[in-house]
């Protein structure tokens, strides 16, 4: 009879560690399964909102003035101003983290791409290079460590509102991610081609143009555009601090308890997020076969 | 020499092309083309003058209050470091933490539940082996409903942001901690939800086969065969998703709970723009550690798999 395991392996340690940091944090936040129960103004609130579920508003729910354009058009308008941020948002962030990943992958400064040969290659070997790959994952940390509505609320005591700074609050943190998770892939992508190309004497520019990122850019490509759906519901959120974005308005129809309203907007945002979604996954699917 | 070129150029026509890629190569071009013309993002709206005076006091009043126009000195600049600290910056990072793991183990319990209807492979009226009697068109019409609402709600979870589904709880149930929790509960369970279905599909079926013909029931292969294979995977995706937990408990507080977002917030409100700037650094601090708790508690999980 095989000797029958005793104890606790570590994944049985890393689950009741988790365990415990739950029960930890409930009884800190005072989490009580009453806590969840609405009180009658809840309750009153839920029933409205949830009953307008199946009948979002097709018309506004409040006498506008003349000339107003028609909800339908507004919601509209509201969700091509909430890909227009994202777009905008997310090109921005894969042009600054491209540059940043490739600066922030290891394959990139491993010996033959920054080097040369001579004094000058040597200097650029063991001072300039590993200091400007320190320097550039601690950049891309601390450009991710900041959240976008966080660098939003930096921008708007700065500046004011302007929809740039929007742009640039949702770039920077998606910057930064793109960073990490492209100098992660291209240092993991598969090495063969780079190793040929390397026997038959190629520059160290080339390895890496043509050996290493062709092997990397499905992985890139899929990533980016997940990222870009991630970018919609951030243009969305950004829209609770005044940008023409799908929040502006179902914060505001939310507020005026035009609870149709608040359907349009939530169902114009999960047709937005549920079509990239889909074009998404069919990309990888013909990508990464 | 030639035949070589003539080689490439052979290869270089077979290339697969994709009408797909490339159509929605060009649409993704075009997006983005008409979002920079077309999206009123030009620079000079955020360098008028106006705005440039706005930045310098901006700048100006980031610096601490007892050092602004005076000389830098270390002393007065921690005891007032210190006072920040103590007045809110400690307990506002103890709550954005707790936020944090609270929803992620209630996000894990959710999606671990979600992500079995939601594998084709499990979620059928015959797992793993064929069953003696085939199964009738309703049940198998059933089934196919069962695995279609799992992955409805998942999507449904996943596509509506955290931030959104904080502010419609924040109606329903009060200002207490319950809204942003159960908005990253919610959220993130749809995440692992799906991942975890994919993780389920994938699996080896042998195990589950050998299992379901010593007469195991779907329950059984749940818990003794599949719990345990995808238990690696599953906290992988665990401790990925704890990591943007904490980004986002930071920011939900904005809408009325003490995490560092609404002292955020509230800083900005009174125009305490040196405070404002600590707690943002403080969260910072908060996400990468954060970060490197869950890089190490992946590689624990990765040596013990």
């Amino acid at each position: 009879m095989p000797e029958e395991r005793r104890g606790v392996g570590p994944r049985g340690v890393v689950l009741i560690a988790i365990a415990l940091a739950g029960v930890w944090a409930a009884v800190a936040l005072e989490l009580a399964p009453q806590g969840l129960i609405p009180s009658s103004g809840g309750l009153r609130v839920a029933r409205d909102l949830l009953s307008r579920a199946v009948s979002p508003a097709l018309s506004y729910e409040a006498e506008v003035p003349p000339g107003t354009t028609p909800l339908l058009l507004k919601a509209g308008e509201a969700a091509v101003a909430t890909v227009t941020f994202a777009a905008a948002a997310s090109s921005l962030a894969l042009a600054v983290g491209l540059v940043l990943g490739f600066l922030g992958s290891s394959a990139w400064w491993a010996g033959d791409a920054a080097g040369g040969e001579g004094r000058w290659g040597r200097v650029v070997q063991r001072g300039a290079a590993p200091a400007l790959y320190g320097l550039t994952r601690l950049l891309i940390a601390f450009m991710r460590s900041i959240h976008e509505l966080v660098w939003a609320v930096l921008f708007l005591a700065a500046f004011g509102l302007s929809n740039l700074s929007a742009v640039i609050a949702i770039a920077i943190p998606y910057a930064g991610t793109f960073a990490k998770v492209f100098s992660e892939l291209i240092d993991e992508a598969p090495r063969d081609a780079a190793h040929a190309l390397r026997a038959a004497g190629a520059p160290p520019s080339m390895i890496f143009l043509a050996g290493l990122l062709p092997r990397a850019l499905p992985d890139m490509s899929a990533y980016a555009f997940y990222r870009f759906e991630c970018a919609l519901r951030s243009s969305a959120v950004l829209g609770f601090f005044g940008f023409p974005t799908l929040g502006y308005y179902l914060a505001a129809s939310f507020e005026n308890l035009h609870y149709g309203e608040v359907w349009t907007y939530l169902y114009a945002l999960l047709l937005l997020v549920i079509a990239v979604d889909r074009w998404s996954g069919a990309l990888r699917r013909r990508f990464v076969a | 020499m030639n035949d070589a070129d003539g080689a490439i150029r052979r290869l270089y026509r077979q290339r697969p092309r994709s009408r797909f890629l490339r159509l929605s190569a060009a649409l993704l071009l075009a997006l983005v083309a008409y979002a920079w013309l077309g999206g009123d993002f030009g620079a000079g709206g955020m360098l008028s003058p106006r705005r440039l005076a706005n930045v310098e006091r901006f700048l100006g009043e980031i610096r601490p209050f007892p050092l602004q126009g005076r000389d830098f000195e270390p002393a007065i600049f921690v005891r007032w470091l210190g006072e920040v600290m103590a007045e809110k910056g400690w307990h506002a990072a103890r709550v954005t933490l707790e936020l944090a793991v609270a929803a992620i183990v209630l996000a894990a319990v959710g999606g671990l539940l979600l992500s079995l209807p939601a594998a084709r492979s499990w979620a059928t009226p015959e797992p793993y082996l064929p069953s003696p009697r085939p199964p009738g068109r309703w049940r198998r019409a059933s089934w196919r409903a069962v695995v279609a609402s799992a992955r409805s709600l998942q999507i449904l979870l996943r596509a509506i942001p955290e931030y959104v589904w904080a502010f419609l709880f924040l109606a329903l149930i009060g200002p207490t901690a319950w809204p942003i929790v159960l908005a990253l509960a919610l959220h993130n369970a749809g995440i692992l939800g799906k991942l975890g279905a994919e993780v389920v599909e994938n699996l080896e079926p042998q195990p589950l086969r050998a299992l379901r013909a010593l007469g195991a029931d779907r329950r059984q292969i749940a818990a003794a065969g599949i719990f345990p294979q995808v238990l690696p995977r599953f906290l992988l995706f665990f401790f990925y998703r704890w990591e943007t937990c904490v980004r986002e408990a930071t920011v939900l507080g904005m809408l009325g709970i003490p995490s560092l977002g609404f002292w955020i917030l509230d800083a900005r409100a009174r125009q305490l723009y040196d405070e404002m700037l600590v707690l943002v650094l403080l969260g910072a601090l908060l996400v990468i550690a954060g970060d490197v708790v869950s890089a190490v508690a992946r590689g624990v999980v990765r040596r013990a798999a």
